[in-house]
């Protein structure tokens, strides 16, 4: 991967960065000597930008090889006294908890913190939870920035919170935040101290229920401290808001209308004050975990109802609510529980517009008139399919056609990568996708509870690694006769091609051991192993055919290069592509190619005679070659299918 | 002022809509852009928005805010219209992606003379053979520059036509910076040409 020079620019500069930019940013300039994150969108560019320039700077960068490895490694550095942190999207914080709830417990020496970036809308996630309760659960302080500048600054802070308190603290952004770019003014980098030290305390450190059970107090010590030194977290703030203008003047400024925003929806806030012409008291609110409570006291002075606006779930909401009624203040609170702002999905100025319209009789979004209504009826989706070239595609073809003829039927159960876009037509190829790793687990579950179809496991290389190898020696020890596809590239490919263990380099571009799935998954106790190239779709038929029969659990390892990384290597070398003919004449417009592969390099003229076009985006994989029943494509070259990659062994 | 950016995966949006941000900032804007995208998915629908000024608030912007639509493709100009002010400018590469889908019959895609006349109801519409223009400038990658350089030409932004240009070549690959250039010049000449 490549050196971003942007996060290397001088204090006083004045740059244009992602969220994701920022927040790396905001790590250089703490120090940290320990980063450690998985890949997860939205938040996978933090390390793939620290990762290049680790070493440069004398930091340690790693995308372990999964969550709660990479907190552990974070934790492990924190108690040896090295600031660390920790990085993840919102899903990864439910594997971290058991390690984070503990490491509370114990405290740390040097800052630990946790960027989680949740997904209001789900842009690219299988929930949309709100990560902030894990604060609330485990009694670690949680900040919330606005935009870059404050990503990058409070990143940088929550360290300082950190160890202050000897506590781990949370940074929660939104997907929204990690994509978006902002202008960010820089500060000055700190050199990266690891001069780790680890000082032997077995009452702190060794959490068995008696030592557990006496730290509990100090952790709860901790908690109420945070509350206090939020007091005067310099990123929360008041502002008055008189008639749209914001206002210093506190006399004769007045108003009974307070609105309490978290995180990048404050700015929507502001907009829509300004257009509204509405007066409030607005507190824009960095520290929703623990609550602020002199400040909140302060605050609600003269107000009658305050509209609390924050993204996923109504976090702020209730610890508002419950610090009001314990104050006695006599205050109405609006937000998500009585439905004036959307509990679901993300907010953008329209909707915090639509929740001040209705408690104020004033007017924000314009009206869609009939013009643009009538459009949107003719918007379609596009569906989202695999690359031109993928070898996932040439995977799912061969278990498909594998199962059709067998005419036994058969339930897929998917994993998450890019092969779950899988799930699309016309490929179908996936039953079920839940989280990292659960599709070997689950097929044990349904070969155990009596499904008589042929039960099979598909999931990527990384994904194997992260979690699928304990459930895979779970079926071995439970005989369930199932059968596992490894979708093996030997890259984490979904989220930008991450290094994993099976890529032979790690995030640093240091060279590393290129693990063989077959020695782990031989060590696992199965002796049922194939490796095959994907694009051997016949070979791959036969096997998936005969392993239908075989009992207790087997394994296909499919191997194929990710295309887009395929595609890179060529523009290097300067090797072209050798794209996929089709001969008119011989093509009967039957669309088989594109019922069977749906390949996004397939193109279609119309008119009289109806044929199929290949689009410049071809690859030159011969996956439509071979489904063809016309013989009407063909790729000029002597080897139709690309094998290339790594060795085909046979296999015992 | 709010502009927004749209095509599908591949098209550059994202470095379309930075190459303008890093432009206004050199004009000494402030500037936000609002983006965000899911998974890496080629031939997926991208959208961002660019908001310098004092408009640079937050990263999405309000509905019938828009006042510049640049737009890689047909139905994505059509995706975004509701943000649009009545009147915006609306730059359009006239050259539709029609995903297997919709050759599957799975989704619909509407014929293209619908589409420039739904837009060009309410809304300024030039229309530029921006795809067309790239691969005659060299390569079908610059259909983005193409139609920056339209944009430079409507004399709608507050950004002056060199800041722009040159903040395209300095952000482009080194041994692209000739070809880039011819690219940004027919997007210009093409939109003088539709003017006449």
């Amino acid at each position: 991967m490549k050196v971003n020079k942007n996060l290397l620019r001088n204090a006083g500069e004045r740059v244009l960065l992602t969220g994701n930019e920022a927040i790396a940013r905001g790590i250089i300039e703490a120090g940290a000597g320990i980063t450690t994150a998985f890949p997860g969108t939205p938040s996978t560019q933090i390390l793939d930008n620290l990762g290049p320039i680790a070493q440069q700077l004398g930091f340690h960068a790693e995308h372990s090889v999964n969550e709660a490895v990479a907190f552990e490694v974070a934790a492990g550095a924190a108690l040896a006294g090295v600031r660390s942190v920790m990085v993840t999207k919102m899903l990864g914080v439910n594997l971290i908890a058991d390690p984070l709830l503990v490491i509370a417990i114990t405290g740390v020496n040097a800052g630990l913190v946790v960027v989680t970036a949740d997904d209001p809308g789900q842009h690219s996630s299988q929930n949309a939870e709100d990560t902030r309760y894990f604060g609330m659960l485990g009694k670690i302080p949680v900040l919330e920035p606005m935009d870059g500048q404050e990503a990058k600054d409070m990143t940088k802070y929550a360290f300082e919170l950190s160890e202050e308190l000897q506590l781990p603290v949370f940074v929660r952004i939104t997907s929204r935040i990690c994509h978006s770019y902002f202008d960010v003014t820089f500060g000055e980098i700190t050199p990266p101290k690891r001069e780790g030290h680890f000082e032997k305390d077995p009452k702190r450190y060794v959490m068995v229920s008696t030592l557990s059970r006496a730290r509990q107090p100090i952790l709860t010590e901790k908690i109420n401290r945070a509350a206090v030194i939020n007091e005067t977290n310099p990123w929360n703030k008041v502002i008055l808001i008189d008639k749209g203008e914001i206002t210093t003047k506190t006399n004769p400024f007045k108003t009974e209308f307070g609105i309490i925003a978290s995180g990048l929806t404050y700015p929507y806030v502001e907009e829509v004050l300004e257009k509204t012409k509405v007066s409030a008291k607005v507190l824009k609110l960095a520290t929703t975990y623990p609550l602020p409570k002199q400040l909140l006291n302060d605050y609600f002075e003269g107000l009658e109802k305050v509209l609390i606006i924050e993204e996923c779930e109504p976090v702020t909401e209730m610890q508002v609510r419950a610090f009001a009624q314990r104050e006695g203040i006599e205050v109405i609170i609006h937000g998500k529980e009585d439905q004036i702002m959307p509990r679901i999905g993300e907010l953008n100025p329209d909707l915090v517009g639509g929740g001040i319209e209705k408690l104020f009789k004033v007017k924000f979004s314009e009206e869609l008139t009939k013009p643009y209504l009538e459009v949107e009826e003719m918007l379609t989706k596009r569906v989202p399919a695999l690359c031109a070239g993928c070898p996932h595609r040439a995977t799912y073809y061969s278990i498909k056609e594998a199962l059709r003829k067998s005419k036994k039927g058969g339930v897929i159960l998917g994993d998450r990568g890019c092969y779950n876009q899988g799930v699309h037509e016309p490929i179908a190829g996936i039953d079920t996708c839940i989280c990292m790793g659960a599709s070997i687990a689950m097929a044990s579950g349904m070969y155990q509870s009596g499904v008589k179809e042929p039960i099979l496991a598909v999931i990527g290389d990384g994904t194997f690694l992260h979690s699928g190898i304990p459930s895979l020696l779970n079926a071995v020890q439970h005989k369930s006769k199932i059968t596992v596809i490894i979708f093996d590239n030997s890259i984490t490919g979904m989220t930008g091609h991450q290094p994993n263990a099976c890529t032979g380099r790690n995030l640093m571009g240091e060279p590393t051991p290129e693990v063989d799935l077959v020695n782990i998954v031989n060590g696992l106790g199965i002796e049922n192993i194939k490796v095959i190239e994907s694009f051997q779709t016949e070979l791959l038929q036969d096997t998936i055919t005969r392993h239908l029969e075989d009992d207790g659990p087997k394994v296909i390892i499919s191997r194929g290069e990710c295309a887009i990384l395929a595609g890179r290597e060529r523009r290097i070398t300067n090797e072209k592509v050798i794209r996929a003919r089709v001969t008119v004449e011989n093509c009967t417009g039957c669309k088989i190619c594109m019922k069977k592969l749906g390949c996004p390099a397939f193109g279609w003229s119309s008119g009289e005679n109806e044929h199929l076009l290949i689009l410049p985006n071809c690859n030159g994989c011969g996956l439509c070659v071979q489904v063809c029943p016309q013989l009407a494509i063909s790729i000029p070259r002597e080897i139709q299918i690309p094998l290339k990659t790594k060795q085909v062994v046979a296999g015992k | 002022m709010n502009i927004i950016i749209c095509g599908v995966g591949g098209n550059g949006v994202i470095l379309t809509t930075r190459i303008l941000a890093q432009a206004a900032m050199k004009e000494g804007f402030n500037v936000r852009i609002g983006a965000s995208h899911g998974l890496a998915i080629r031939g997926g629908t991208v959208v961002s928005y660019l908001r310098i000024g004092s408009d640079a608030k937050g990263v999405i912007m309000p509905q019938r805010s828009g006042d510049i639509l640049l737009a890689f493709e047909p139905l994505e100009a059509l995706r975004q219209m509701k943000l649009l002010k009545d009147n915006a400018k609306v730059l359009l590469n006239n050259d539709p992606y029609i995903g297997v889908d919709a050759h599957l019959g799975l989704s619909d895609y509407p014929e293209l003379d619908e589409i420039i006349s739904r837009l060009s109801e309410t809304q300024e519409l030039v229309e530029i053979e921006a795809s067309k223009l790239a691969i005659k400038a060299g390569s079908q990658v610059m259909t983005n520059v193409v139609m920056l350089g339209s944009l430079a030409s409507s004399e709608e932004l507050p950004i002056k036509r060199d800041t722009l240009l040159n903040t395209v070549l300095d952000m482009v690959p080194p041994q692209t910076v000739e070809s880039n250039k011819r690219a940004f010049e027919y997007g210009e000449q093409a939109f003088h040409e539709k003017q006449n």
